[in-house]
């Protein structure tokens, strides 16, 4: 017994969460199921849970990084490579304060940026479960389910209010 | 491709369903949605849509960017410096001049797109992009006037931290340093906060293209679909840029700020020099947007439909409270110089207002503070796209002489009066007309290949907004949704 993985499109919101929730009941557990859509929508509209993100963690991890590369270049470097200028002292702390903000600000912004590729698996070229109704405003229900229930999905989702319900193979976007 | 004229809104619009005087919500975007589908229609249309005046207009453009920057450039860098206008005593002239309003004009994209993100402004949604796209093409121009300003620019390197065996090592305490880190992290930042939210619109793109298009947009949108997860990753990436980029764009404009204020020159050291100059660039950078604006919307296909005079009405108040808050600085920096009895600033003050340069002295207070005063406190006037365009250019206009006046005037009226020689720019008037050559180029090149209009962000603000009967007028609402 193959399952099989189905797509349902929705206009609105409603009846995609509506199909959701007739998805639990009919035993299509959340793990089963994925939301795709043109714009985001708070999961909770659709009864789905929070997904995780660690962007924010990577962000504070890249902040912390530049903090201390930033330590490094104000504190550490000027006595590998003596500057004396002007009587100066070598490593005064007010003027170190700002490369030191620039270098924590510069690797927080990359990690936040490289944090979406990595979290979001970018860039991915390969076939993907897609199809461009999406990117026109539609809601895309994609759910697994075992090849010999196909027709008792189509059926129940269609009267929910489903545009189309069918099987659906990842395919190049 | 063409968009079916059943749903292009009609001029007028439902004016007819309200009575004369009474406010009609579907004049505002928010309150006015076309179905997704064909919203992307007209966004992908307007870049597809060029006329022989688009090509005349990028022809002229490539001549100049071919002359007045390459040409002009290469000449300089063949031929030494001295074909530059700049010598004793204004050693800093047009070249530095630019780099500052160019990071100016760059204030706009990050103050738009970050603060009124943050700050939940609605209005904002449809010409964020058109306003980062300001930031980064702005910074591009700022940092090759900085290139032009260090002459031999092969030898640029020298200002990065490598260890190297001539023992040369960068000087962290020196204000031209922070420039050097603040324009970077700005630059990388500013393009990254671009590129996040571009790529919904990528992909969008991407699914209504065919041929090399099809392959551009689909190397660039990455493989994005709309999944919960990349939505959810890209708005806790956002929300942080948002917060982040706000300080980052006040420490730049700071910084560059204090490549004055810290020497002890007439003019220059002030303690206000930092937020003054942040004023400073929000305003030219509010002025740019507006003459953006107006291009876009009346030079590309559909505009007049995302880009509205509510828009410009929102743009010209902020306009005009950046106006306030700059006469405040200008009028701050100034009155304490004044009173300050040093005969050296006493001096150029006096000159500013009856020397050879008072005409832009005038033009800068004229533009930057009367005319806003004047004109935006009408609602009427705010209204009309093309006079805000206008206001934003003398405003620009404006800021330049500002910049002007900073650098290379009060150089030259220093404490040496023996040193006192008017400065004359000269291939620096050609590399001038370059960077605004290539500022130009590069955006009716971008306006062509990327969704100018963030249309999901568009569509979420539409889905957000409702109007609600209460008694016997329907109120605007919004919901929200995070």
């Amino acid at each position: 017994m193959s399952d099989t993985t189905m797509l349902a499109l929705f206009d609105e919101i409603d009846p995609a969460a509506n199909a959701i929730e007739k998805l639990h009941e009919m035993g299509v557990g959340h793990e089963r199921i994925s939301v795709i859509s043109g714009v985001p929508i708070n999961p909770a509209m659709l009864g789905r849970p929070h997904p995780w993100t660690n962007v924010s963690r990577l962000a504070m991890g890249g902040a912390i990084g530049g903090f201390l590369f930033g330590l490094f270049l104000n504190w550490g470097t000027p006595n590998l490579y003596s500057v004396y200028v002007g009587g100066q002292a070598l490593t005064p702390i007010p003027p170190g304060l700002i490369l030191l903000f620039e270098m924590t600000m510069l690797f927080a912004l990359l990690a936040t940026f490289l944090g979406v590729f990595l979290e979001s698996y970018f860039p991915n070229y390969r076939p993907l479960e897609y199809v461009p109704q999406i990117s026109d405003g539609k809601i895309g229900v994609f759910f697994q389910v075992p090849q010999e229930d196909q027709g008792k999905f189509v059926d129940v989702l269609s009267q929910i209010g489903a545009e189309s319900v069918e099987p659906h193979e990842a395919r190049p976007l | 491709m063409a968009v079916s004229s059943e749903y292009l809104p009609a001029a007028g619009g439902t004016q007819a369903e309200h009575h004369e005087g009474e406010h009609n919500p579907r004049e505002l975007l928010m309150f006015d949605p076309l179905p997704r589908g064909v919203m992307n229609d007209m966004v992908m249309e307007s870049m597809h849509t060029t006329s022989w005046r688009f090509w005349l207009v990028l022809g002229i453009l490539v001549f100049l960017v071919a002359t007045c920057m390459i040409y002009a450039w290469g000449y300089m860098i063949a031929e030494g410096l001295y074909v530059a206008g700049v010598m004793r005593p204004a050693f800093w002239g047009v070249f530095l001049v630019n780099t500052v309003f160019w990071i100016g004009i760059s204030h706009a994209g990050t103050f738009i797109s970050a603060i009124l993100r943050v700050m939940k402004a609605e209005f904002r949604r449809p010409f964020t992009r058109a306003a980062e796209l300001m930031t980064t093409f702005g910074l591009i121009q700022a940092g090759a006037s900085i290139f032009m300003h260090l002459g031999r620019v092969w030898l640029s390197y020298w200002m990065l931290p490598i260890p190297n065996e001539r023992q040369l090592w960068p000087n962290f305490h020196s204000p031209l340093m922070w420039d050097l880190l603040a324009i970077t992290t700005y630059v990388l930042g500013s393009t990254m906060y671009l590129f996040l939210p571009l790529i919904p619109d990528l992909a969008m793109a991407r699914d209504r293209s065919t041929g090399w298009r099809k392959s551009f947009y689909r190397i660039l949108a990455l493989g994005f679909r709309g999944t919960e997860g990349e939505w959810r990753h890209l708005s806790t990436a956002m929300n942080i840029f948002a917060f982040a980029i706000i300080p980052v764009m006040f420490s730049v404009h700071t910084i560059v700020s204090w490549d004055f204020a810290m020497a002890m020159r007439p003019g220059w050291s002030s303690t206000v020099f930092g937020p003054y100059f942040v004023l400073g660039a929000l305003h030219s950078g509010m002025g740019a947007v507006a003459v953006v604006l107006f291009i876009m919307r009346y030079t590309m296909k559909h505009m007049d439909y995302f880009i509205r005079k509510e828009h410009f009405d929102a743009l010209g108040k902020l306009m005009l409270i950046v106006s306030f808050a700059y006469a405040y600085f200008f009028f701050n920096d100034y009155i304490v110089q004044w009173y300050g009895g040093d005969a050296a600033t006493d001096n150029l003050l006096h000159w500013l207002e009856e020397g050879p340069m008072a005409w832009m002295f005038i033009q800068m207070v004229g533009f930057n503070i009367i005319l806003p005063f004047l004109t935006l406190w009408n609602k009427r006037l705010r209204q009309t796209p093309w006079l805000l365009a206008i206001i934003g250019l003398l405003i620009n206009v404006g800021m330049y002489w500002e910049r002007y006046i900073i650098i290379p005037v009060m150089l030259t009226i220093n404490r040496m009066p023996f040193t006192w020689r008017l400065y004359e720019p000269r291939v620096e008037v050609f590399l001038t007309i370059g960077t605004f050559a290539t500022f130009l180029l590069f955006y009716m090149i971008a306006s062509r290949l990327i969704p100018l209009i963030p249309v999901w962000e568009v569509q979420e603000g539409q889905m957000t907004h409702s109007l609600r009967k209460v008694g016997k007028a329907h109120v605007p609402t919004i919901s929200e949704f995070e």
